[in-house]
């Protein structure tokens, strides 16, 4: 008995979505130092800021097989934004409609997480490094820019970074912006002459 | 195929119909207490003896009285070298190997921790001993060298003629030899070999689990291992466990009579060779020489896949193997041993060990070789490590 059943089982004997895409994909790594796993997930992204296909590639257990299976599945069709908070959220938001997963196997869909956010990540700081627009773009996957972040801060006062999300979700998919947001908070309270070391 | 192929046989067997037989009435008719003086203790305490004789038969040793009935090698083990420590105070230098079971391999870890000074002899790339390291290992206050007779997971089998020659022409040390896994499948002979004390375990040659024996050459003391009424000579207390001694001593009868020894070699060869010739990037564990190891087992590793999922979908396919990389509960670790030959992690990752047994099948072999394969395959194309695999 090798201790698969259900959705799991399914996923890991009949993965959906193995292999690699050339060209325009962006890519994602990561890789387990608890368990030696190592996953590489790629996406294709259209205009539309859409996850027109994701593939994967992996070494590691069923448990993981079957998460990027389900995952790559999921993320179909949905926004990087919506892929990434799918990605933020708990990994039991993975293993839990693939019938559960043993305790010490939840790492194995956090893991499956992981490279998808690297994937989405290499997709924000490619569409920030070529973004023409007359104000910065800062959340790719959620197109807040620099401009909005200021105005949120200075109107309600902003401290941290989870208050900037709250307040305009700027930083709620990929968090490949976070360390942008940290600074437009520092500038502007330092603009203010007030130190702010509660900004994290 | 839908019925079970077991390609595990060195982590457990299947009880022999015959050992089952044999059985059998000491679960049903005979219940007496072998300590009890009536007919039916008697007629129990007739029936350990006789297993022990078949024991001591199959063992090739000098006399019943050197074999005493434990529940597990685990015991032996523990009971051989523990036993001899208590005996020995001041004699707390251990030797023992890097590849050793659990059994041994914890327990001298532990006596480490507690005072004893262990001194580990490695392993080549091929899992086997530098004799000259054992040597240079030897004291005089070397108590007790504990070595394997065949690894659990290669196969692989140490030279203990030469060892107990050495290890008696060098030092006082008793000299014990974990046979768990080689008692059964090549022949034994202690009465002429310079080994002091040996553990083996009924569960690994068709008897059922919870039950082994531990050899205690004449002459050398151990003190009892369980202190209470006497059994097995004062030496192991607890009412002696009728049913699974006769099954063990039926087991080692069995064992002593099989004939099929080369049919299995050839079924091992014949799998080995074929996954080594057909199926890429596939690398043997263990010595090359096929005289050194054990004639059932092959190690095989399928480089940058992981080992979990080769036996799963062997698993579903119907085959059960078993792999030297296990994620245990929050680590995921190549195998001692495996490490111990400095095997890469990317190979010792991909680590299956198929050991075969009596009831083998040529039709199992060649099913196995059927579906191996595809599930490889699919495998490699899962495999992130393209490159890696594309430049083997």
């Amino acid at each position: 008995m090798h201790g698969y059943t259900g959705l799991a089982k399914d996923h890991f004997f009949n993965p959906r979505n193995v292999g690699a895409l050339d060209g325009e994909a962006f890519i994602g790594r990561a890789g387990s130092f608890t368990c030696g796993a190592v996953v590489r997930v790629s996406l294709r992204i259209d205009e539309s800021q859409r996850i027109a296909e994701a593939k994967f590639k992996a070494t590691g257990c069923g448990f993981l097989v079957a998460s990027l299976s389900f995952l790559t599945e999921q993320i179909q069709g949905k926004t990087t934004g919506e892929a990434a908070v799918l990605a933020q959220s708990s990994a039991s938001a993975i293993s839990q409609p693939l019938g559960g997963f043993p305790e010490n196997r939840t790492h194995c869909a956090a893991l499956a997480c992981e490279a998808l956010l690297s994937a989405i990540t290499d997709y924000s700081d490619s569409v920030r490094s070529e973004w023409e627009g007359d104000e910065a773009l800062i959340c790719t996957c959620f197109c807040v820019s620099e401009t909005t972040i200021e105005r949120e801060i200075e109107s309600g006062g902003l401290r941290t970074i989870a208050e900037v999300t709250k307040a305009c979700r700027a930083g709620a998919g990929c968090h490949s912006c976070y360390s942008l947001i940290e600074d437009i908070l520092d500038d502007h309270w330092r603009s203010q002459g007030i130190a702010n070391p509660a900004f994290r | 195929m839908k019925e079970t192929i077991y390609l595990d046989n060195n982590a457990t067997t299947r009880v022999a119909p015959e050992v089952f037989e044999a059985m059998r009435p000491y679960l049903t008719e005979h219940y007496g207490n072998p300590s009890s003086a009536h007919s039916q203790g008697r007629k129990m305490k007739t029936a350990i003896e006789q297993a022990r004789e078949q024991v001591a038969e199959l063992l090739g040793a000098n006399d019943t009285s050197e074999i005493v009935f434990t529940s597990c090698g685990s015991e032996s083990d523990n009971w051989a070298i523990g036993g001899f420590l208590e005996q020995n105070p001041t004699r707390r230098h251990i030797i023992t190997t890097r590849v050793e079971h659990e059994a041994v391999r914890n327990l001298c870890g532990h006596l480490a921790d507690i005072g004893c000074e262990v001194t580990w002899l490695e392993v080549d790339q091929n899992g086997e001993l530098e004799l000259d390291h054992l040597r240079k290992a030897l004291r005089r206050d070397t108590g007790i060298v504990s070595v394997m007779l065949a690894n659990n997971e290669t196969g692989v089998l140490f030279p203990i003629e030469e060892i107990g020659r050495i290890v008696r022409e060098n030092s006082e040390a008793v000299f014990h030899v974990d046979g768990v896994q080689a008692v059964g499948k090549i022949p034994i002979d202690l009465k002429n070999s310079p080994v002091d004390l040996f553990a083996l375990s009924g569960h690994k040659l068709h008897a059922p689990q919870g039950i082994g024996a531990l050899y205690i050459r004449n002459g050398i003391k151990l003190p009892p291992f369980i202190i209470g009424g006497g059994q097995e000579s004062g030496r192991r207390a607890g009412t002696s466990a009728v049913p699974n001694i006769v099954g063990l001593g039926a087991a080692c009868d069995l064992a002593g009579n099989f004939d099929g020894h080369e049919r299995v070699r050839r079924l091992r060869d014949k799998l080995e060779d074929q996954i080594l010739r057909t199926i890429p990037n596939t690398l043997l564990n263990g010595s090359p020489d096929r005289q050194k190891r054990l004639p059932n087992t092959s190690n095989i590793s399928f480089q940058y896949l992981e080992g979990e999922n080769i036996t799963a979908h062997l698993d579903e396919a119907g085959i059960c193997v078993s792999t030297g990389s296990a994620c245990h509960s929050d680590a995921h670790e190549a195998s001692t041993t495996l490490r111990a030959m400095n095997i890469p992690y990317s190979a010792a990752r991909g680590s299956i060990r198929f050991s075969l047994g009596r009831y083998n099948t040529e039709q199992e072999i060649d099913y196995t070789l059927d579906v191996l394969p595809g599930i490889v395959n699919r495998l490699v194309e899962m495999s992130p490590y393209d490159k890696e695999l594309k430049a083997l």
